[in-house]
C-alpha cells in the first residue's frame, strides 16, 4: 500500500490564531483513515484546505506523490478528491440523474447522452452497493438515499480519495450499517476514505488508523487495532487538568428545576431529549458536557418553556408546570441566555437601554400604571448604571444592540438576565465567540449568582469551560444522559469517554 | 456618530428624495418649456396659497393619513398589511349602511356610522390575521386578494342593493350624518381632524407604552420576542385589527366628510398610497402624516400650475413616484455594508484630523 496523500506541515493562520499548526497527515491506498477531535480541533478547517476552499498559510500538499496546489473545489475534484459534507449540497428540486451529473466536465456541447451517463451511474451503483432510483427527486428519498448519492456523485467525477465529514451524524442505526458496508467495499475496491466522526464506537468498528487532532495540533496517528477507547480520548482531551480557579460547591439548597423523563422527538439522536431525568438545585452550576447536537438545544428550551415535553414532565421549585410558554417560566423566576443571542436573545434594532428592560416594561420602575407611560428618564439612567456594572462597552446606551460587538451584546443579556434576580438561570453556550476577558467575565458573573443562591444550568460545548465552573456535569450523549460526575475533581478522561457515547 | 447615522436614515433620507424628486421634477417642467420656478410657484399656490386651497389640501390628505397609520401600525408589528385599500372600502360600506338606513341623525349616528367603519374593516384585517397565524399564509397575498373581495363587494352594493335609481352608485348619506367642516370657507371637514388625533394616539402608544413597546420588539425580532415571554400571535392579531380598523374608520369618514355616497373608484389606490406614505415617513406615524400632507399638497396644487403654466399634472404624478423610488432607493443604499465602510473611513479620517489640529 502506497502513499495516496500526503499533507505535510500544513498550517493555517486567521489573524492570531492558528487552525491548524503543522499538520502532517498521510493516506494510503485502500484506507479508512479517521480524523478525531474536539469541535474547534482543526478538522474542518484541514479538509476544507484539502478540497482548495482555503489556501494554507504553510506547508505543502502531495497527490500520488506529485506536489500540487489546490486552489479550488474544482481542482480538487479533478485530483480525484471528493468530499461528502455534513449537510448535503444537492438540488432538491432535480431528479437523482440530475444531480449526480451536475457540474460534469464531460457533458459537452448542447445536448447529454444522457442513455451513456445513465449506463456509466448504474455501472457503478452496483459496483459498490450504492443503491440508489435515479428518477426520483431528491425531496423523495431519504436522508441515508441523499447520502449514497453524494457518494455516487463524487465517485462518478472520479473520486479515489472521499472526505466524509460526519456521514453518521443524521443517519438511523440500520443506515448507519448501510453506510459502514459501502465504506468496506470502497475500501475493498482501493479506494481511500477520510472519516470525520465524534462516535468513539464508530471509529474503533471501521477505521484502520486513526489521527487525533487537538487545538489544530496532531496529537498523534496509530493503528486502530493497537488503540482502545480509553486511550484515544486521553489524546483527544489531553489536558493536564488545571485546578479551577473557581471552588466548588455542594448544592444543599432547594430544587429549582427538575425533569422527570422528559421525552421530545425521542428518535431523533439529535435534536430530541430520550427519558432525561434531572435537577438543578440553588446555589450550584449544573454543567451539561457534550459534542454539540446531542440534545442540548431541546434541553435548555424544555427547561425554559419554549418546547413543551411530549411526555414526561417540568417542575418548577417543587410545583409541576401545567402551561409551557416561556412567560410562565419567566415569571416563575427562570432566566435564559439563549444559544444564539442575535436571534433569540436580542432585538438587534433597538436600544441598549431598551433590550436591558425588555421583560420589564411593564414594572412600577420604568413605566406608570404598569405600562401606560414608560420613564425613559428612568430606563435610560437605569441603562447607564448597568453598562457600568456589566462592562458594556459602548458609546452611547441609545446605540443599536446590533452595532455591539459579541462579547458586549453577551453582556447586555447577561445584565438583563442576572438583574432579574432568577431562582434558575439557564445558560447555552454563553461564552461562544467571545475573547477570553469577556469570558471570564461572564464566568466570574455566574459564580457570584450562584453564591447568591442562584440554580445554574450551563450548557456548553467547551468542555473547558464546563470544568472550569460547573459544581456537578452530567453528560449528554444522543439525547440521553450518560453519566453525572462531581464537578470536584473530574474524571476527565471518564467524562470524554462518554461523551463520546461509550 | 452612530447618532448620525440614524438621522441619516430617518431624516435626511427623506429629505433627499424630496429635494432630488423636485429637482427632476423642474428638469422635466423645463424640458416641456415652461419655466420651472414659475411652475413650482403655481403649484405651491395651488396647494397653500389661500385658505380655500389649504382646505383642499387637508382633504386630500385626509384619506392618505388614514391609509398611511394604517399601513404604519402594521408594519412596526412586522405584519405586511397590503390590505388599506379593502379595509377602507369595507370601512366605508358599513358606515354608509348606518348612516343610511339606521335614521339616527347628528352626532350620535355620525360616532355610530363611523364606528361601524371601524369595526368593519378591523374584521376585514382580522381574516387574513387569523389566515396567518393559524395556518401560516402569507398576508401580503391574502390581504391584497381581500382589496378585490371588497371592491366588487362596494360594486354590488351600490349597482344592486342601494343604486339611485338607474345611476349605478348609491345615494348620498343624509344631511345630519355630514361630517361639518372645521372652520367656514375652507373645504377640510373634522374627518382631518380624527386623523391627525388617531396619528398621535399611534405615535403616543407606539414610543410611550409598554405594549407599543413590545409590539415593536415583536416587530423586529419575533424569535427574541418570544424567548422573552411575549405573545407574539396576539400581538399579531392585534395589529392586523387595530390597523384594518384605522383603514376602516377612514373610509367612513371619507364617505361622510367628502364623497357622500358610494360610486366606482371609492378609494381605489389610497391602500397603496398609504404604503408609500408609511415607507417614505420611516414608519413613523408623525413623519408619516407629514408625508401625506406633502404628497395631498402634490396633487391639490397640480391643476392651478396647469391652468396658469400648462404643466400637466401628470408632472406632479411624476414627482410623487420619483420621491417614492429615491427614498426607498436611499434606505436600501444606508443599509449597505459599502455604505458603513464608506461612512466609517470618512469619520475616522475626520477624527484623526480634528485630533492632529487641536
Amino acid at each position: 500500500m502506497d502513499e495516496l496523500l500526503r499533507m505535510e506541515h500544513i498550517s493555517k493562520r486567521f489573524g492570531d490564531f492558528y487552525a491548524n499548526k503543522k499538520i502532517d497527515l498521510t493516506v494510503k491506498h485502500g484506507e479508512v483513515h479517521t480524523l478525531l477531535g474536539e469541535n474547534g480541533a482543526g478538522k474542518s478547517t484541514l479538509m476544507n484546505i484539502l478540497i482548495g476552499l482555503y489556501q494554507p498559510t504553510e506547508g505543502k500538499i502531495f497527490v500520488n506523490g506529485k506536489e500540487e496546489h489546490i486552489d479550488s473545489p474544482a481542482h480538487a475534484v479533478k485530483l480525484g478528491i471528493g468530499m461528502v459534507h455534513q449537510h448535503f449540497m444537492l438540488v432538491e428540486a432535480m431528479t437523482v440523474f440530475e444531480n449526480i451529473i451536475l457540474g460534469d466536465r464531460n457533458v459537452s456541447g448542447l445536448f447529454i447522452d444522457r442513455d451513456a451517463r445513465r449506463r456509466e451511474i448504474e455501472e457503478l451503483s452496483e459496483k459498490y452497493g450504492l443503491d440508489v432510483e435515479l428518477d426520483k427527486l431528491i425531496t423523495e428519498i431519504s436522508v441515508g438515499a441523499q447520502q449514497r448519492v453524494e457518494i455516487l456523485k463524487a465517485l462518478y467525477h472520479g473520486a479515489e480519495l472521499l472526505v466524509l465529514d460526519e456521514p453518521s451524524a443524521a443517519l438511523t442505526d440500520i443506515e448507519v450499517e448501510g453506510l459502514f458496508a459501502i465504506m468496506r467495499k470502497l475500501v475493498s475496491e482501493g479506494k481511500s476514505i477520510i472519516f470525520i466522526s465524534h462516535k468513539m464506537r464508530e471509529v474503533l468498528h471501521i477505521s484502520d488508523r486513526i489521527t487525533v487532532l487537538r487545538l489544530g495540533e496532531v496529537i498523534g496517528t496509530v493503528n486502530c487495532a493497537e488503540t482502545d477507547g480509553k486511550a484515544l480520548a486521553s489524546m483527544m482531551i489531553g489536558r493536564e487538568l488545571s485546578a479551577s480557579q473557581y471552588e466548588k460547591m455542594e448544592a444543599k439548597g432547594e430544587c429549582v428545576a427538575e425533569l422527570k423523563n422528559v421525552d421530545y422527538n425521542k428518535n431523533s439522536k439529535h435534536n430530541g431529549l430520550n427519558g432525561v431525568s434531572m435537577k438543578v438545585h440553588r446555589g450550584e452550576i449544573v454543567g451539561i458536557a457534550g459534542v454539540d447536537g446531542n440534545g442540548q438545544t431541546q434541553l435548555a428550551q424544555l427547561i425554559t418553556g419554549v418546547l413543551a415535553p411530549q411526555s414526561g414532565s417540568v417542575e418548577l421549585k417543587g410545583k409541576s408546570v401545567s402551561v409551557y410558554d416561556p412567560s410562565s417560566f419567566i415569571k416563575n423566576g427562570v432566566s435564559h441566555v439563549p444559544e444564539d443571542r442575535n436571534l433569540q436573545g436580542l432585538v438587534g434594532d433597538m436600544s441598549i437601554t431598551d433590550n436591558l428592560v425588555l421583560k420589564a416594561t411593564t414594572a412600577e420602575k420604568f413605566s406608570r400604571g404598569k405600562g401606560l407611560l414608560l420613564k425613559k428618564r428612568d430606563m435610560a439612567r437605569y441603562a447607564g448604571e448597568m453598562v457600568g456594572r456589566y462592562d458594556i462597552r459602548c458609546t452611547s446606551v441609545e446605540q443599536t444592540v446590533r452595532s455591539l460587538s459579541g462579547g458586549n451584546q453577551q453582556k447586555v443579556i447577561l445584565a438583563r438576565e442576572m438583574e432579574s434576580e432568577p431562582d434558575l438561570l439557564v445558560a447555552a453556550h454563553p461564552t461562544r465567540g467571545l475573547d477570553i476577558g469577556a469570558t471570564r467575565f461572564v464566568h466570574d458573573k455566574m459564580i457570584e449568582a450562584r453564591d447568591k443562591g442562584v440554580g445554574i444550568l450551563l450548557i456548553s460545548a467547551d468542555f473547558d469551560e464546563i470544568l472550569e465552573v460547573s459544581d456537578r456535569i452530567l453528560v449528554f450523549f444522543e439525547g440521553r444522559i450518560m453519566g453525572e460526575y462531581s464537578g470536584k475533581n473530574p474524571p476527565v478522561e471518564e467524562i470524554s469517554l462518554a461523551m463520546t457515547g461509550k | 456618530m452612530k447618532k448620525l447615522t440614524k438621522s441619516l436614515g430617518s431624516f435626511v433620507v427623506p429629505v433627499l428624495s424630496i429635494v432630488l424628486a423636485l429637482l427632476i421634477g423642474a428638469i422635466i417642467m423645463a424640458v416641456l418649456g415652461a419655466n420651472p420656478l414659475v411652475a413650482m410657484q403655481y403649484l405651491a399656490k395651488g396647494a397653500f396659497g389661500n385658505a380655500a386651497n389649504i382646505g383642499t389640501t387637508l382633504t386630500k390628505a385626509t384619506p392618505l393619513i388614514f391609509c398611511g397609520l394604517c399601513a404604519c401600525f402594521a408594519y412596526k408589528c412586522g405584519v405586511f398589511n397590503l390590505g388599506g385599500e379593502g379595509q377602507f372600502i369595507i370601512g366605508s360600506v358599513a358606515c354608509y349602511y348606518v348612516a343610511y338606513c339606521s335614521g339616527i341623525g347628528g352626532v350620535p349616528g355620525i360616532l355610530l356610522s363611523l364606528l361601524a367603519g371601524a369595526v368593519a374593516g378591523g374584521i376585514w384585517g382580522l381574516i387574513p390575521g387569523v389566515l396567518k397565524i393559524t395556518r401560516g399564509q402569507n398576508e401580503m397575498i391574502i390581504t391584497i386578494m381581500f382589496n378585490y373581495v371588497a371592491t366588487l363587494f362596494m360594486g354590488v352594493v351600490y349597482t344592486n342593493w342601494l343604486r339611485d335609481e338607474s345611476v349605478p352608485q348609491t345615494l348620498p348619506v343624509p344631511d345630519s350624518v355630514q361630517l361639518p367642516r372645521v372652520i367656514d370657507g375652507m373645504r377640510f371637514t373634522w374627518a382631518f381632524v380624527i386623523a391627525i388625533v388617531v396619528g398621535i394616539v399611534l405615535y403616543y402608544f407606539l414610543f410611550w407604552t409598554s405594549g407599543g413597546f413590545k409590539l415593536r420588539a415583536v416587530g423586529y425580532n419575533m424569535t427574541a420576542s418570544r424567548f422573552n415571554g411575549f405573545p407574539i400571535k396576539r400581538y399579531i392579531l392585534t395589529s392586523f385589527i387595530i390597523s384594518g380598523a384605522i383603514a376602516g374608520l377612514g373610509g367612513g369618514a371619507e364617505l361622510l366628510g367628502t364623497q357622500f355616497r358610494l360610486i366606482n373608484g371609492f378609494g381605489a389606490g389610497y391602500g397603496f398610497d398609504g404604503v408609500s406614505m408609511a415607507l417614505i415617513g420611516q414608519l413613523h406615524p408623525i413623519a408619516t402624516m407629514i408625508v401625506s400632507i406633502f404628497f395631498a399638497a402634490l396633487r391639490a396644487g397640480s391643476t392651478t400650475m396647469q391652468a396658469a403654466t400648462g404643466v400637466p399634472t401628470s408632472v406632479s404624478d411624476i414627482i410623487q413616484a420619483l420621491v417614492i423610488v429615491f427614498s426607498v432607493a436611499g434606505m436600501a443604499l444606508v443599509k449597505l455594508p459599502e455604505f458603513e465602510a464608506f461612512r466609517l473611513r470618512y469619520f475616522r479620517k475626520k477624527e484623526k484630523k480634528e485630533a492632529t489640529e487641536q
